[in-house]
């Protein structure tokens, strides 16, 4: 029990969310040490506690790539691993990305090279860039050897890691705060990824003005949280995150350029979105996924965004929330490509307002683009009672 | 082993405290709430918590293996996660009257997926359940802290305003064949008391 808390503790160690959470202090304030990427690291020899370090880190990949949350498509995949090679230079061997389906913003490195990429970060990055930021923070934890220190330090927290583990299992983005007063790094520790996270992404050929957006955008989502308003684990005892988004966006402008990759990032996820969304939703933090699904929507306004915000505003069912539903609804299926469920929860709404022709309508409609659906039986009895 | 227990400790973030009360259910007709009778029979234990409350849960294989959820008389208003514990940004998942069968999954679901399990609604289709018209659904509920595989099947109606509710998961392989009949065999006897 004791090596899976300290495993567990581990793994949390490269908390995607870490860099926001950390102290916010300017970057520029530090001094640059002049930064080399170390020399490929050997495995330790297994009698020393690095080693045994490795080998829990070993046993939990097995556990990962055997996962039924780990995502298995060969396109995102390669394109994934191919970031974090180009990231990671010569450590190139040495990572290994794992793509996972948890619907929260994380990705976490362990000193053996295995990367967890959690489907959340990637709904949430609005191009390649932004994901190459988290990347290339959580691959300088790793060159700079920062987890295996913080895998030392929590044999000293077993109590700690192993709440801290449950959140990691369990999850919900507000109990990441929570997560990472166990497991987050220094700060000095969080300076140096930034940097060495910045320098790789240059080096790689992305704009490093991304970095700060993400940041930026994942504030966005916790404001809008009710409870965020009371001190809480994310931001209650740390300066704020503004200072870090400024900092970051400073040192961007000193070493202008490098690309983006919006268009490529959004096609190669562009089949996952439907299911992430799904996921999104059912979080069930209906703020934070409004304030996402707004911005995704001012991005780009396509059916499945809009559908996703229509169930969000559905689910809420607050005062306004289900006319703001029945809005999106249409406005998705107006926009072509809308999911076939977008008209089962109109028939719903419609229903419930007692519109039974509207009702029906929608219904029939979502049989017709659905008529395999697992629930068709049951919506055909609703169309029974409505008389058809 | 571990695995087991990190599963466990998982039900009880989730809202399922583990104490030690656990309780043999006798085989017979059995009251729960004030108006679902359910006919019982084989090795079921009634796990006991405030955190699981407006359900009862009943197990044949022992937490976390499997599960069957019992929601008697959930009145309108009342959240099927009451007893959970408060989750800051999320609200408590209510159930109302007015709620048809597919929302009504849909908010079941919506409790099992709260920590990141995935929930996949494989069929819904009418069904009469305690003398009621309800549904019937069967589900695949992977669970997010150690990767378990579970089939589901699930039973309900409302009735004057009250839900009424079977829930079963067991892991695909072994548990849920085995008892998936026994479960059908209580959901087909369930009656409601006028």
């Amino acid at each position: 029990m004791k090596r899976r808390r300290l495993l567990a503790a581990g793994c949390l160690c490269g908390l995607g969310v870490a860099p926001l959470l950390s102290r916010a202090q300017p970057l520029e304030e530090t001094p640059a040490p002049e930064w080399r990427m170390p020399e490929r690291f050997t495995r330790p020899d297994t009698a020393t506690d690095e080693g045994g370090l490795w080998a829990m880190m070993d046993r939990e990949e097995t556990r990962l790539r055997r996962s039924p949350f780990a995502i298995r498509d060969t396109e995102l995949q390669a394109r994934v691993q191919d970031m974090a090679c180009r990231l990671a230079g010569a450590h190139c061997p040495d990572v290994r990305v794992y793509l996972m389906r948890t619907p929260f913003f994380n990705a976490s490195m362990a000193p053996n090279g295995m990367m967890q990429v959690w489907s959340g970060l990637m709904l949430r990055v609005d191009n390649e860039a932004q994901l190459a930021a988290v990347l290339g923070h959580e691959i300088g934890h790793y060159l700079a050897r920062h987890s295996v220190e913080r895998l030392r330090s929590a044999k000293n927290h077993s109590s700690a890691a192993t709440v801290a583990a449950m959140f990691g299992v369990v999850g919900a983005i507000a109990q990441l705060g929570v997560m990472a007063s166990f497991s987050g790094y220094s700060r000095d520790h969080e300076r140096e990824a930034d940097r060495i996270g910045l320098t790789l992404m240059r080096n790689a050929g992305y704009d490093p003005a991304e970095a700060a957006k993400i940041w930026q955008n994942l504030l966005l989502e916790t404001q809008a949280n009710p409870d965020s308003r009371t001190p809480n684990p994310l931001f209650g005892s740390h300066p704020a995150p503004e200072e870090r988004m400024e900092t970051l966006a400073k040192l961007a402008q000193a070493n202008p350029g490098g690309v983006s990759k919006a268009a490529e990032w959004n096609q190669t996820v562009k089949p996952f979105l439907q299911g992430w969304l799904a996921d999104e939703v059912k979080r069930g933090q209906r703020e934070e996924s409004l304030a996402l699904l707004n911005r995704m929507i001012a991005r780009s306004p396509n059916a499945l965004y809009l559908y996703a915000r229509g169930e969000t505003y559905r689910l809420r069912a607050g005062e306004g929330d289900l006319d703001a539903a029945v809005a999106d609804y249409l406005a998705a299926a107006n926009a072509g490509g809308e999911p076939a469920e977008t008209h089962r929860s109109l028939g719903t709404v419609y229903r419930a307002r007692q519109q039974t022709p509207e009702a029906k309508t929608s219904f029939r409609r979502y049989l017709d683009l659905a008529p395999k659906a697992p629930d068709a039986s049951m919506i055909k009895s609703y169309l029974e009672e409505m008389g058809t | 082993m571990t695995r087991l227990l990190l599963a466990l400790l998982a039900f009880e973030v989730a809202g399922c405290a583990v104490v030690p009360k656990m309780e043999k259910v006798e085989s017979g007709q059995q009251n729960v709430g004030a108006r679902l009778e359910l006919p019982l029979d084989g090795a079921w234990n009634h796990f006991q918590s405030a955190q699981i409350a407006p359900a009862r849960v009943w197990t044949m294989e022992g937490l976390p293996v499997d599960e069957l959820r019992v929601f008697a008389g959930v009145k309108s208003g009342e959240a099927i996660d009451a007893g959970a514990p408060e989750i800051a940004g999320t609200k408590k998942i209510q159930f109302r009257a007015g709620m048809h069968a597919d929302e009504i999954v849909a908010m079941f679901e919506g409790l099992y997926t709260k920590g990141g399990s995935t929930f996949q609604l494989d069929k819904l289709e009418p069904w009469s359940f305690g003398g009621e018209k309800g549904f019937r659904f069967e589900f695949t509920f992977t669970r997010k802290v150690d990767g378990v595989v579970n089939l589901g099947v699930g039973y309900g109606a409302v009735s004057k305003g009250e839900l009424y509710a079977l829930l079963y998961f067991a892991p695909r392989l072994g548990f849920f064949p085995r008892n998936k009949d026994k479960v059908e065999e209580i959901a087909r006897g369930a009656r409601l008391k006028m």
